[in-house]
């Protein structure tokens, strides 16, 4: 190569002839191409020193035409310009050998001392070995070098370690009686970076065991200063589960209300973390997702054998390298030999998790009451190892210490945890978590459901501390997560079982009903009467509805409109409004429909029985209340004093007026009706439905209102009561959904989480104070 | 007025009063500035009946060592039993698995008829007793932790929890890792895991949590080995009194 001849590849023309002018300045021979094809033909029938690339070019793209250029022409050093620089670019391309990266705007300068640099190295390659060619260029610490991968010797390891002593306390993993401790190193040598865990988590050196929150002074020198700790600290050796749980610590202590003691330990510390090659046979971090970390760490250390691949976490961790070792590119064979101890390590896994962890909150969720709580709690030794050894577990306990003198004292931070027995303990001796029970559920419901629906993070490493300080060998979580997955996976099975042996085939199956009668009620109502044609009572509850079929029209939900007291027969009272009504409404006596159900749950006549009754009906709100007003007349001496409100909007649009009548004859009924526009014939009450409220005389610890009607009426009427001092528990209404299948699956009456045609239509105002979208 | 405390010994090595020297001088210092100390045999001879706090050491072991302390619960606004013998029997228990006529004779031999004995027993099966200052022997900065609690009015925070969470906050291997057995996981907190720290095990001197799950230890204990003699045994040394041995 003896002209060092550079090649620029730009679809700008501007940029192109901008880097040539500012090259072919400097002396260097240049040729230029403005796509990556033009590019690649040039490179086929001449040699170039240095190719420099924009990354975004029409066709093929810069990444291809390093992919071509690396295959057929290696010794080609390649800069990428971008004006659009990316992590996975920048990665893909340095993986591709690109050397360096520069983004546009390019300062002259820049490029030609990049180009130099490496026409200079090229210079040297044919006298040195090859061990220096990798070293040629020490990275340069920009941020587009975090997450690059390089290589490292063991000896730079050693003295960026020795460096590193010298500024600030290194804390590494050591072997002690057999098992692993982080622990203060004050020789290299001391370090193991193969251990299978540690006993105790790196935790405690951000979260200390015991720590000075406030010095205070009492008397007449009174005073609070807070204290935090702040010195430099290494620590070597961390797996990737454990740097895993430093970012859920992260997420604890510095999302919210930052702590400032944790926030200087934290901002203090250098993490050089090491991959995990040789797991503890109770680890199962893999199924936690946290045997390979990404983030967390300054650097990543990977034994490959000879040297270490490093991957670069952080700006620190760049300096670190750039001023310590002579980190160098990674060879292929060095690629592959990371992703081979890597993979190595994924197979000697023991333990594994049969759900996925995505399912464990849900899993929780659904076993609250399971029976394996209290029996796999029966040999816990409530002695805390398995809180203590966690390294996700940051619970404290805050004592003031006072000097003897009485005059000044320390606040202090201890560890505490949820598997002590006095954790939920109060002032007045109540403990929340009495039984060891609650408290090993607690436990794994942290570790598995709270943490992650807290802090997004999971809440178990999957390290297996735990599992290995448990003298009683309960506290693996694996265990207990898989145990509650096999319990609810045999109730699930159990369930499934049953369906089988029993299906219901008549699920969507209407059975035929006779209609019997039909009554015009206003222009667009009829009430029609219906019997089942296998002779059978329908058997609703009032407030239920049914699902009424015309094969071939489609299928409604209609409310029943009379009360199961009455005759075998059953009343639908329908407004013409759609395809099925419609057709309803063109039926004789005679014809048959089909019908599914009843359906709902009904009002509540356990709950209103003995109660006095406040029925408030607007328009044909007034047919589903209809079925109640008929059962409790019909049971009239179960129930107190009755009053009976009905709105309409017009004269003509008055519903079942015989019956209003009948009822406003009653002696034991309180009627009084309104309309909201009268007209010549009327004589009643003129005036919104609301307006009669008021005249109620009601005692509202013993008055249930009930209330049917349209969705506006709801909002203005329940304003009403609420000045009648009624509760919201004490106010019943029956909503209006599009209930299509009635079995609670279709999911069109879905309230929030709530299907109406299951736990509704009747609810409580209570009920759906916590449903947003109900009224 | 400083509160005047007083130290009464009963049976059994007075170690934990020698053990309450182990103060250095300012904690001395700053000590008898806070308390006026009119009883404390192995420092003094002035004595004194007028006392607000008294310390017992020992357990009791004759019926005369009943109405002494009868007498000073009488005297004190506050008892604390002091070190394991007072706190909960102690070693001094060993001797109730015998017949107390052989017990004696073990001990006198020929002189056993002038001495009387009565099982052993902690100050609390003979007189209320306030707080336990706990441990064979107590550790110091407890019995300041107490003394400084009294002072403040308020209830001195003595852990309920077994001596596993000290010992995992020391960074210990745990003892049965190491091929040894432990009676940590059923032992009162809040001596620092001291035995551990120093390459031992835990004998139980502090007495068993409140609610200590005894057979899941006996368990762990059959699993590393120990047979059950063994494992009453082991429970015996301190721990007779609560009767969990048996």
């Amino acid at each position: 190569m003896p002209e060092n001849r550079v090649l620029i590849v730009d679809d700008e023309a501007i940029v192109r002839e901008s880097i040539r002018d500012w090259l072919e300045d400097a002396g260097y021979p240049v040729a230029t191409a403005e796509s990556g094809e033009e590019a690649l033909d040039l490179i086929g029938r001449q040699d170039f020193s240095v190719m420099v690339l924009d990354i975004r070019l029409p066709g093929k793209t810069g990444i291809m035409v390093l992919k071509e250029v690396k295959s057929q022409r290696p010794w080609i050093k390649s800069i990428i310009i971008t004006a659009y620089p990316s992590e996975e670019t920048t990665m893909e391309a340095k993986q591709l050998g690109a050397i360096d990266y520069l983004i546009k705007p390019i300062a002259p300068d820049d490029l030609e001392k990049l180009i130099r640099e490496t026409l200079d190295s090229l210079g040297r390659e044919p006298t040195v070995t090859t061990e220096a060619e990798i070293g040629v260029r020490p990275p340069a610490v920009k941020a587009v070098e975090v997450r690059k991968s390089l290589v490292i010797s063991k000896n730079d390891l050693k003295s960026m370690v020795e460096s590193l002593a010298k500024e600030m306390e290194v804390v590494g993993v050591k072997s002690r009686q057999g098992k692993y401790v982080y622990d203060r190193i004050s020789s290299f040598s001391e370090l193991c970076l193969d251990h299978d865990v540690t006993i105790m988590s790196p935790t405690k050196y951000f979260l200390p065991a015991k720590e000075t929150l406030l010095k205070f002074k009492v008397g007449d020198e009174s005073g609070v200063k807070p204290v935090t700790e702040a010195s430099g600290r290494a620590i070597v050796g961390m797996h990737p589960y454990d740097i895993k749980a430093i970012e859920l610590l992260d997420e604890a202590f510095i999302t919210a209300n930052p702590d400032p003691n944790y926030i200087a330990r934290r901002q203090n510390t250098i993490i050089i973390g090491v991959d995990c090659l040789n797991p503890s046979p109770k680890s199962f971090a893999p199924s936690m997702g946290t045997h390979q970390a990404e983030t967390g760490f300054d650097l990543l250390l990977t034994d490959i054998g000879a040297d270490y691949m490093v991957t670069v976490g952080s700006e620190r961790g760049a300096s670190l390298l750039a001023g310590h070792t002579q980190a160098r590119e990674p060879s292929g064979d060095e690629v592959a030999r990371q992703k081979a101890v890597r993979d190595r390590a994924l197979t000697m896994y023991q333990i594994s998790l049969s759900v996925p962890r995505e399912r464990l909150p849900k899993l929780l969720e659904d076993s609250y009451d399971d029976p394996y709580w209290e029996t796999r709690s029966a040999t816990c030794l409530s002695c805390g190892s398995c809180v203590m050894v966690c390294p996700t577990c940051f619970c404290f306990d805050v004592q003031d210490d006072m000097a003897l003198n009485l005059k000044e004292g320390e606040r202090l931070r201890r560890w505490d945890g949820c598997m002590l027995v006095d954790f939920a303990r109060v002032a007045t001796g109540e403990n929340f978590r009495h039984d060891k029970a609650s408290r090993f559920r607690h436990r794994i419901y942290r570790k598995g459901k709270y943490v992650i629906e807290r802090y997004g993070r999971v809440g178990c490493v999957g390290c297996g501390r735990c599992a290995t300080a448990c003298l009683a060998e309960i506290a693996s979580p694996a265990e207990a997560f898989n145990a509650i997955a096999e319990s609810v996976g045999i109730k699930e099975a159990a369930a499934r079982l049953i369906r089988e042996v029993t299906p219901d085939s008549e699920l969507y199956t209407p059975r035929p009903a006779e209609l019997v009668q039909v009554n015009q009620l206003t222009q667009t109502e009829k009430v029609f009467e219906f019997k089942l044609k296998d002779g059978k009572k329908l058997g609703q509850r009032p407030g239920q509805f049914v699902e009424v079929s015309i094969m071939g029209v489609g299928e409604a939900p209609i409310s029943i409109c009379s009360s199961p007291t009455r005759n075998g027969t059953f009343h639908l009272a329908v407004r013409r409004v759609g395809d099925v009504t419609a057709a309803l409404h063109n039926l004789e006596q005679g014809a048959t429909i089909g019908i599914r159900g009843p359906f709902g749950n009904g009002f509540p006549l356990d709950t209103l029985q003995g109660k006095d009754i406040l029925f408030v009906a607007g328009g044909i709100g007034l047919f589903p209340l209809r079925s109640l007003i008929q059962y409790v007349l019909d049971n009239r001496s179960s129930f107190g004093k009755v009053n009976l409100l009905f709105g309409a909007r017009s004269p003509a649009e008055r519903v079942f007026v015989d019956e209003l009548a009948l009822w406003n004859q009653r002696p034991d009924l309180e009627f009084q009706e309104t309309v909201d526009r009268g007209d010549e014939t009327w004589q009643g009450n003129v005036g919104v439905i609301t307006t009669l409220i008021p005249k109620v005389d009601l005692d509202p610890r013993k008055t249930m209102a009930v209330v049917v009607g349209p969705p506006i009426m709801y909002r203005f009427v329940i304003v009403e009561l609420k000045k009648k001092e009624l509760s919201d528990e004490n106010i019943i209404m029956s909503l209006e959904r599009r209930m299509k299948c009635g079995v609670g699956k279709c999911g069109h009456c879905q309230i929030n989480g709530v299907y109406v045609c299951q736990e509704g239509p009747v609810f409580t105002l209570a009920q759906l104070r916590n449903l947003r979208e109900a009224i | 007025m400083k509160p005047k405390v007083a130290f009464f010994d009963f049976t059994g090595c007075e170690g934990c009063q020698l053990d309450a020297l182990h103060l250095d001088a300012g904690e001395v210092i700053d000590l008898l500035n806070a308390v006026d100390i009119v009883n404390f045999r192995e420092v003094m001879t002035e004595r004194s009946d007028d006392y607000d706090i008294a310390f017992i050491e020992g357990s009791i072991t004759r019926e005369s060592e009943i109405t002494r302390l009868k007498k000073i619960r009488d005297q004190a606004k506050i008892v604390v039993a002091f070190g394991a013998c007072a706190c909960i029997g102690g070693v001094n228990c060993l001797k109730n698995h015998l017949p107390m006529e052989e017990a004696l004779k073990i001990v006198y031999g020929e002189d056993a008829r002038y001495y009387d004995t009565i099982p052993a027993r902690p100050a609390d099966a003979v007189v209320k007793v306030d707080y336990c200052v706990r441990g064979c022997p107590p550790v110091t900065s407890e019995l300041l932790k107490v003394i400084k609690a009294l002072l403040l009015g308020k209830k001195p925070d003595i852990p309920n929890h077994p001596v596993c969470v000290e010992c995992k906050m020391a960074g210990n291997v745990c003892v049965f890792e190491r091929g040894m057995t432990c009676l940590g996981p059923v032992t009162r907190a809040g001596c620092d895991a001291v035995c551990i720290n120093s390459g031992r095990h835990c004998w139980g001197c502090r007495g068993l949590v409140d609610d200590p799950n005894v057979d899941s230890e006996k368990e762990v204990l059959q699993k590393y080995g120990l047979t059950v003699e063994q494992v009453v045994e082991k429970f015996k040394i301190f721990n007779t009194y609560a009767e969990v041995a048996k």
